[in-house]
């Protein structure tokens, strides 16, 4: 038999347990993130020199899934509950902005955090309902949920059923036409990754946080999950509600085949499987990864079809050989340079 | 009254075919604890390979029916040894495969859509067109036949299941995986053959489809809707209830279709999934909530 | 004494995640009841789980009669004679009470002999064949630990491995558990039996061993162990200003 006092191994067992924690990363850097958005606004100036108004229509593109999928990213990323139906949401925002807009011609823009709201009050309704059950519960009711909100919307003459409704277009010069949606997605953008960031640092995302490790636990430790998860999914749904609002006047129509199609939730999803679930940065950088590599795709194979298989495929291939994602794969084996560490 | 029975008796011939769909969805999460989105994406490319010969040289579509099976069950089988195989060891296991296949259902909608285009096919034997008369009573021979068909097929999987050495360790690895393992089945040669039948099935389904409904690549997302609805309804994994599900289900959308117009009809599938999920997400014969 | 199973330096741990087990050592003596005692998070389950191949050895080695088990898949390991009863009694509970026997007897493939071993098995415990038709999930928490128990014995294996067989029973039925264990080992069956209620588990031992901080640390005959005053300190509810 060994030789051991009873101490020395009360002592040991301390140390042991220790050593099984996994010590945290903490440095980051937040210059990065500035530095980026104080060029964003700069941006437009390129206008004065020539025609940038495709780079600015595929930055506008990109800030706007940006405020998406870091929406997503509250609720798919941060509390584990994946939602395939969130483009629900962005019909929402759209549809309600775009009503006002077209009867009484007040600027989707600014009604764009209404928009958001009602977004995130119905989000708050549905969550309410959908969120008692979990895991692939919850994602084959996500999908259900799309499919009824198309035949609803398809079907609902008020607000144009299946054909939609035009909105009018702003009568600034071409070259100046998109930048009030630049400054609107670009602003949402950032308070969206902003919001992210403090919300990741509360007391409310510990909770979800805890939530998507193990909800029992998280429950029996006397957070209020039911609330917590419902809050997430406003939340989410209201920056997912307000990118669809002003998305529906950047195009100058509304209809449920451009808001309600599969398509757009994916991409949300994707982004943030991608960049890497659950991290700041992470949304961001699937957002302009994704987009960059759609706009090559279309304009190299233009055909459609192609482009939902290459989604697909790439989707598959992240799942498979990187499930957290780059944000999450570098940060695991202490790889991630310092200026992509936001959290 | 009439108009009731007439409405009843397409519904449940419906069902038969709805419940062949849903049965391989409900095999493959039995043993798998996989939520399969991919498969009516599946069910589409089964569909395809009775379409072409019968376009091009008029051949049956049910002579098509066991390549259809064959093709889909070595899918099946590549699929789960690149794929899943990988993955059954993954902390979000029942998340990841979801998203997985979430992801399959897009390649395989994009290579269909590239392939063959979004046009709407369908295949028309003679019998897709004919009906039996009772009385007042029209009874579409298509439908009956695929249905009838659809049960063979589904009885003797249950048969299998029951009685035969790798059904007892299908079904054992469907209740307690772990058990299943540590009393000497490969689960993982379990869930390869699973994964092939469940496929198999989806090709066979494929086939009578073809005659059934007009289908193009991208009408996989209604199908899948439609296929959760009646495989949760009868409890995820129980073919059985899947099989009671499929025939309640498409009942009721045939009534809904008949009194309250078309669009409707679907829409049953979708709310009716939505409720059970939410109410009973065990389902009506499962015993505790296992999707959740 | 000539050993029929030695783990040596074993580590192991859940999927990617940090080594519960740091070099763990066990010997196990061919006829006898071991019982590995230790506290909670010591790596009792883990071992286990180590040897029948359900979690993957890292590093150190398991051998069997002299034969290394590491890398083999569970049903391999079954094939030799190692027989694991798992904490949560995994029974298959919409299977009936015969079907479960016939499960444990799944890699038997000569029917005729199966049968009959089932036959043996609800002669010995008469339980079994009164419900023999009633589905496993319908049996009590003692009937189901004894179902699982029995059921291992439709191999005839030389080792059976119990992970905490008394949890969550009352503590008549644990003795019933211990005696149904009894009958084991009078079989011949080599038993290592993982036990939280140390005290009731070294009673019913010949050979116990203390697992703390991934390692072994005191390795012995169940008696001397229960004597020894560092232990009943430590582990044996001696000492209670720590768990």
């Amino acid at each position: 038999m060994a030789e051991l006092a009873t101490d020395e191994i009360l002592a040991a067992r301390e140390r042991y347990n220790q050593s099984i924690a996994i010590a945290v990363n903490k440095k980051r850097s937040l210059w990065f993130p500035y530095l980026v958005l104080a060029l964003l606004l700069v941006l437009p100036a390129l206008q004065l020199i020539g025609n940038f108004n495709y780079v600015i229509h595929l930055t506008l593109f990109t800030a706007c899934y940006v405020v998406m999928a870091s929406g997503w990213n509250i609720l798919g990323g941060f509390t584990g509950y994946i939602s395939l139906g969130h483009n629900v949401f962005f019909a929402i925002g759209g549809y309600f902005a775009g009503m006002i807009f077209a009867r009484l011609d007040i600027s989707t823009i600014i009604i764009a955090p209404l928009a958001g709201l009602v977004a995130a009050v119905i989000g708050y309704c549905i969550g309410l309902v959908t969120l008692r059950v979990r895991g692939p519960s919850f994602i084959i009711s996500s999908l259900a949920l799309v499919m009824i909100f198309r035949i609803v919307f398809e079907n609902w003459e008020f607000i144009g059923g299946a054909a939609g409704l035009a909105l009018p277009v702003n009568d600034l010069p071409v070259q100046w036409a998109k930048l009030p949606y630049y400054y609107a997605f670009i602003v949402m953008a950032a308070i969206a990754v902003w919001v992210s960031y403090k919300i990741k640092h509360s007391k409310f995302g510990l909770g979800l946080r805890a939530i998507s490790k193990d909800e029992i636990k998280a429950e029996s430790s006397g957070i209020n999950t039911r609330l917590y998860k419902v809050l997430a999914f406003a939340v989410s749904a209201f920056f997912v509600g307000m990118a669809g609002a002003v998305w529906g006047e950047y195009l100058t129509y509304i209809r449920p085949n451009i808001f309600l199609i599969i398509l757009i939730s994916v991409n949300m999803v994707l982004m943030c499987v991608l960049g890497g679930k659950g991290t700041i940065a992470g949304p961001v950088i699937g957002a302009i990864l994704i987009i960059a590599f759609n706009e090559l795709f279309v304009a190299t194979l233009g055909a459609s079809e192609i482009n939902v298989l290459a989604t697909g495929l790439i989707m598959m291939l992240t799942l498979i050989f990187f499930p957290l994602g780059i944000v999450g794969t570098l940060a695991k084996h202490g790889k991630l340079p310092q200026f992509l560490n936001w959290d | 009254m009439t108009l009731l029975i007439q409405t009843l008796i397409l519904g449940i011939a419906l069902g038969g075919v709805y419940a062949l769909m849903g049965s391989g969805l409900s095999l493959i999460f039995g043993v798998m604890r996989i939520v399969n989105l991919a498969h009516p994406s599946l069910i589409m490319i089964g569909a395809y390979v009775a379409y072409w010969p019968f376009r091009l040289s008029n051949i049956e579509p049910m002579f098509m029916l066991p390549v259809a099976a064959i093709i889909l069950a070595c899918i099946g089988a590549i699929l789960y040894r690149l794929v899943f195989e990988r993955e059954a060891r993954s902390a979000k296991y029942s998340e990841m495969t979801v998203l997985l296949t979430f992801a399959l259902a897009m390649v395989v909608e994009g290579m269909l859509g590239t392939a063959f285009t979004n046009t709407q096919r369908i295949t028309s034997p003679d019998y897709a067109t004919e009906a039996f008369f009772l009385a007042d009573i029209f009874i579409p021979k298509g439908q009956l036949y695929a249905s009838i068909i659809s049960i063979i097929i589904i009885s003797a999987l249950a048969l299998f299941l029951k009685y035969s050495r790798l059904g007892y360790a299908i079904r054992a690895t469907t209740e307690n995986r772990e058990a299943a393992e540590l009393l000497g089945v490969n689960v993982n040669r379990v869930g390869l053959i699973s994964f092939a039948i469940g496929l198999a099935l989806a090709g066979a389904a494929g086939a009578l489809v073809s005659f059934i409904f007009s289908f193009f690549p991208s009408k996989h997302w209604e199908w899948i809707v439609i296929l959760m609805s009646l495989v949760v309804l009868g409890g995820m994994g129980s073919i059985l209830g899947t099989v009671i599900g499929a025939f309640l289900l498409s009942a009721v959308a045939a009534l809904v279709g008949t009194y309250f117009g078309a669009t409707w009809s679907t829409l049953t599938f979708f709310i009716a999934l939505f409720v059970v999920l939410l109410v009973r997400p065990q389902g009506l014969f499962g015993e505790k909530p296992e999707l959740a | 004494m000539s050993k029929l199973l030695e783990a040596t330096g074993v580590v192991a741990g859940y999927g990617d995640g940090p080594a519960i087990l740091n070099g763990a050592d066990l010997s196990v003596h061919p006829g006898k009841v071991h019982c590995i005692i230790g506290p909670n998070g010591a790596g009792k389950s883990t071992l286990l789980k180590a040897i029948v191949g359900m979690l993957k050895v890292r590093e150190g080695d398991v051998r069997y009669k002299g034969e290394s088990l590491k890398g083999l898949r569970p049903d391999q390991i079954l094939r030799k004679g190692i027989c694991f009863v798992p904490q949560e009694r995994a029974l298959f509970p919409k299977m009936t009470v015969r079907e479960n026997l016939r499960m444990g007897g799944y890699s038997i493939t000569d029917d005729s002999y199966l049968n009959n071993r089932i036959g043996e098995i609800e002669e010995q415990f008469p339980i079994l064949k009164e419900r023999h038709s009633q589905h496993a999930g319908t049996l009590s928490g003692g009937q189901q630990q004894i179902l699982s128990m029995a059921r291992t014995m439709i191999l005839k294996p030389e080792i059976v491995m119990l992970d905490e067989p008394s949890l969550g029973l009352a503590p008549k039925i644990v003795r019933e558990v211990f005696e149904v264990m009894q009958i084991m080992a009078k079989e011949g069956i080599t038993i290592i039996l993982v036990e939280q209620n140390a005290l009731m588990g070294l009673k019913y031992s010949d050979w116990g061993v203390v697992l703390d901080l991934g390692r072994s640390l005191f390795d012995g005959p169940a008696q001397e162990i229960l004597e020894d005053p560092r232990i009943q300190e430590l582990y044996l509810g001696g000492r209670k200003d720590k768990p």
